[in-house]
C-alpha cells in the first residue's frame, strides 16, 4: 500500500502551537486532512501567550494573527485536534504511517465549566502552573490542568481540591489516558522551542527578585492587564529595564534568537500607553532581519533608551527596587542604576522532547539540538520520507517567519501527497 | 590610559603576529556585550575597561596593553569571567599580557618579591635561622597564654596530616597574626606542620605571569610535601 494520495490523505501534525495551527490550516486547504496533536490542555503555544504590541500605528508583532490562526482552526470542522495528547511510537510500513497516541480525556468538560476559575483559586501548585489559564477565547475551557504539574497525578491522588471547588462538578481527575492508535499518510513536526531558563543566569537575579521577569512573562502582563504592572505590587513601574540575549549568543548556544524586535515593540508599546514610564534596553546588537527592520527600529530607537552594555549585576535595593550595574561606554564610569522592574529576553532553545521526538521519529537533531537539517537549503523535509518539520522546531524565529515556515511545510507536504497537481490552484 | 577626543591613529595587527589573540577560549569569540565591564569592581579607574582590553587583544593592540596600566589595575578576582557568556578565558589573557611586560618594569615589589622568593625561598628574604628563631619566640609567647601552655610550634614534622605554608608577611612584621590559627589548630588537635625552608605559600609571580618563577615556587612546596610525607598541604593566604 502507497500513502493515500490526493483528497483524503491524512497528516499528523505535531504541536498545537502556531506553527501546527498554520499547518493545519494550509493543509485543510489543499483538501487533505490534518490532526493536530498537542500535550498541554489548550492550543496556541508559545504564541498565543503574546500581546498586541500596537503604538498608535500597527507594529507588525503578528501577535493578532495568532489569535485569527486558532479561531480559523476552532470553527474549521476538517480539522481535529488531540489535547492533553502525547505520541508514544510511530512505525512506517509501506508509506504510511502508524501513531500511537496516548491521551488524557478532558479532565475539565468544556461543556459543564462555567469559567468560574473556583478551581484555579483551590490549586495549591497553580503558580507552578498545576491549573493553567487559557490565552484565548478561543480555548475552550478556560482552564486546563497541567497532568506533569497536578499533584493528584505527581503524588499520590490525595488532592482534589480543585474537584470539589468546581460548583459544576465539571472536574473529574480519576481518569485514565486512553491509547489510541491512528493512520497518517504524512507527518508535520511543529513541536517548536523551549525559552532558555533565566535562572541559570544568577547575576540577572531571577527567580530571587520579584520585579525580575522574563520577556514572556510581560508578554502575558501586558496580555491579561493591557499594561505594565510590577509583580510584587501590581503598580506602574516607573522605569523598566530590558536585557537582552539572556541565554542564547553564548559558548553552548552560539545562535541568534531572531526576536530580539519583540522586547524593543514592547518597550515602545509600554511608553505608548504608559508615557510615565521610561524604558532602558541593554543590547548587545540588534540584529536585522528583513528590509523593513531598518525604518521599524529607526522608529523604535526614537523613543526607548538604548545602552550597548549588558550589565553584570542586578541586585535589590529600597525593598524590592532594582540596582543595574553596568558601564557606561561614553566614560567609562560604572553606574549603579536603580529600576523598578527588569525584563530579561529569554532565547529561543531547542524544545526540550527534541530528543525524544528524533528517537520516535528516527530523524536526525542538528548540532544546536534543532530539528533543521545541517544545509538550510534544504527546505522542511527530514531524515524520513513523509516526515517535515514546520516552525520554531527549526531553529528561532518570529511569528511571521513562523507562519510562513508552517505554510512552506504544508505546501512541501502536499506535494509529497498528491502526485496529481493539475487541479491545483494557491489558495 | 590616556582618554583624548581627537581620534588617534592606531595602526591595527590584525595581520601581525600576536600571541594574545590565539591563547585558547581567547578574545576572538568576544561578541562585545559589557557583561565584564558592567560586573567588574574596578570599571572606571583610570577609564579602566574589561571589554576594551578583550578588543584591544582581539585587534593585535599588544604593544598598547603591554605598556598599559590597565591589566595591573586587575585584581584578578575573576568576576567577569565568570559571568562571560562566550566563556572567554579573561584571567588569563590578562595574566599573558602581564607576562609580557620586561619583569623590571613590574609595579610595586611584585617582581622584587619574586627575585628574592627564588634566592631566599621566601618574598621577604628571611634566613631560615632567623625564621626559626622568630617562630619559637612567638611560640613560647604563645605558650604563656591561658590554655597552651604545652604547645609546641610544629616545625619539619615528619609525616603529618597537613602542611601550613606561611605567609611571609607574619613572620615579617604581624607575627600577633599567626597565633590566630595556632590556636584553630590546637583546638581541634590537628596534627601539622611547617616546613623550615621554602615555606612561602604567597607566589606573586601568578599575578605577574611569570611561569618559571611560579613553577619553581610551587615545585618547591612539593619537595618539602614528599619530603616530609604530609597528607595534606594548606595554603592560608
Amino acid at each position: 500500500m502507497k500513502p493515500n494520495t490526493g483528497k483524503g490523505a491524512k497528516v499528523l501534525i505535531i504541536g498545537g502551537g502556531i506553527a501546527g495551527l498554520s499547518a493545519a490550516t494550509a493543509l485543510c486547504d489543499l483538501g487533505i486532512s490534518p490532526l493536530v496533536l498537542e500535550k498541554s490542555p489548550f492550543l496556541g503555544g508559545h504564541a498565543i501567550q503574546f500581546a498586541c504590541k500596537a503604538t498608535d500605528s500597527c507594529q507588525n508583532c503578528f501577535a493578532c494573527s495568532v489569535e485569527e490562526q486558532l479561531r480559523k482552526v476552532t470553527e474549521n470542522p476538517q480539522i481535529l485536534g488531540t489535547l492533553n495528547s502525547e505520541l508514544k511510537r510511530l512505525t512506517k510500513k509501506d508509506g504510511r504511517f502508524m501513531a500511537v497516541i496516548e491521551r488524557y480525556p478532558a479532565l475539565i468538560d468544556p461543556e459543564r465549566c462555567n469559567n468560574c476559575g473556583e478551581c484555579f483559586k483551590v490549586c495549591p501548585e497553580a503558580d507552578k502552573a498545576a491549573i493553567q489559564e487559557a490565552y484565548s477565547v478561543y480555548n475552550q475551557s478556560r482552564y486546563g490542568i497541567n497532568i506533569d504539574r497536578c499533584l493528584y497525578f505527581a503524588k499520590d491522588k490525595s488532592c482534589n481540591r480543585c474537584q470539589e471547588a468546581c460548583p459544576e462538578n465539571a472536574i473529574a481527575l480519576d481518569q485514565d489516558a486512553e491509547k489510541m492508535e491512528r493512520e497518517f499518510d504524512a507527518v508535520i513536526v511543529a513541536s517548536g522551542f523551549t525559552p532558555a531558563d533565566p535562572a541559570e543566569k544568577d547575576q540577572f537575579g531571577y527567580g530571587t527578585h520579584k520585579n525580575v521577569v522574563s520577556a514572556l512573562e510581560l508578554e502575558r502582563i501586558l496580555r491579561s492587564r493591557g499594561k505594565a504592572i510590577r509583580p510584587s505590587d501590581e503598580k506602574e513601574p516607573k522605569k523598566i529595564a530590558f536585557i537582552q540575549c539572556v541565554g542564547s549568543r553564548e559558548r553552548k548556544r552560539p545562535f541568534c534568537s531572531r526576536a530580539c524586535a519583540y522586547a524593543l515593540r514592547m518597550a515602545a508599546a509600554i511608553r505608548a500607553r504608559q508615557p510615565d514610564i521610561e524604558t532602558t534596553t541593554f543590547y548587545i546588537d540588534i540584529q536585522s532581519f528583513g528590509k523593513e527592520f531598518l525604518k521599524t527600529y529607526k522608529a523604535l530607537k526614537a523613543d526607548i533608551r538604548m545602552v550597548r552594555m549588558i550589565p553584570g549585576d542586578v541586585y535589590q535595593v529600597e525593598g524590592d527596587r532594582l540596582c543595574v550595574s553596568f558601564m557606561d561606554h561614553a566614560t567609562h564610569q560604572a553606574l549603579d542604576e536603580v529600576f523598578d522592574m527588569a525584563v530579561l529576553s529569554v532565547g529561543l532553545m531547542p524544545g526540550k522532547d527534541n530528543k525524544v521526538l528524533s528517537e520516535l521519529l528516527r530523524i536526525d537533531l542538528d548540532e544546536t539540538g534543532f530539528f533543521s537539517p545541517p544545509d538550510h537549503t534544504a527546505g522542511r523535509e527530514t531524515t524520513q520520507d513523509g516526515i517535515f518539520v514546520a516552525g520554531t522546531a527549526r531553529g528561532p524565529m518570529d511569528i511571521a517567519d513562523t507562519i510562513a515556515d508552517a505554510g512552506k511545510a504544508a505546501w512541501e507536504a502536499a506535494r509529497y501527497l498528491i502526485t496529481d497537481t493539475t487541479s491545483w490552484r494557491y489558495p | 590610559m590616556e582618554q583624548s577626543n581627537t581620534p588617534q591613529l592606531i595602526e591595527l595587527g590584525r595581520t601581525r603576529e600576536t600571541i594574545l589573540r590565539d591563547i585558547p577560549d581567547g578574545p576572538d569569540s568576544c561578541l562585545t556585550c559589557g557583561i565584564c565591564s558592567g560586573r567588574c569592581m574596578a570599571t572606571g579607574i583610570d577609564g579602566f575597561d574589561t571589554r576594551k582590553i578583550v578588543r584591544m587583544a582581539m585587534l593585535g593592540m599588544e604593544e598598547e596593553l603591554v605598556g598599559s596600566r590597565w591589566p595591573w589595575i586587575c585584581t584578578m578576582c575573576g568576576r567577569c569571567q565568570y559571568v562571560c557568556p562566550m566563556d572567554i578565558d579573561i584571567l588569563g589573557l590578562i595574566r599573558t599580557i602581564r607576562s609580557l611586560r620586561n619583569q623590571d618594569d613590574v609595579p610595586g615589589n611584585l617582581h622584587k618579591g619574586i627575585m628574592a622568593a627564588l634566592k631566599t625561598g621566601n618574598n621577604f628574604s628571611i634566613p631560615k635561622d632567623d625564621f626559626i628563631l622568630i617562630m619559637e619566640d612567638v611560640a613560647e609567647e604563645f605558650a604563656e597564654e591561658e590554655g597552651f601552655q604545652d604547645f609546641k610550634f610544629p616545625l619539619d614534622k615528619k609525616g603529618a596530616n597537613v602542611l601550613c605554608t606561611v605567609h611571609g608577611k607574619l613572620p615579617f612584621a604581624n607575627t600577633d597574626d599567626m597565633k590566630f590559627w595556632w590556636k584553630i589548630f590546637y583546638a581541634a588537635g590537628e596534627d601539622w606542620t611547617v616546613p623550615p625552608e621554602n615555606w612561602e605559600g604567597v607566589n606573586w609571580a601568578i599575578y605577574t605571569g611569570n611561569d618559571e618563577a611560579m613553577k619553581t615556587m610551587v615545585g618547591r612546596i612539593v619537595e618539602n610535601m614528599e619530603k616530609l610525607e604530609a597528607k595534606n598541604l594548606l595554603l592560608p593566604e
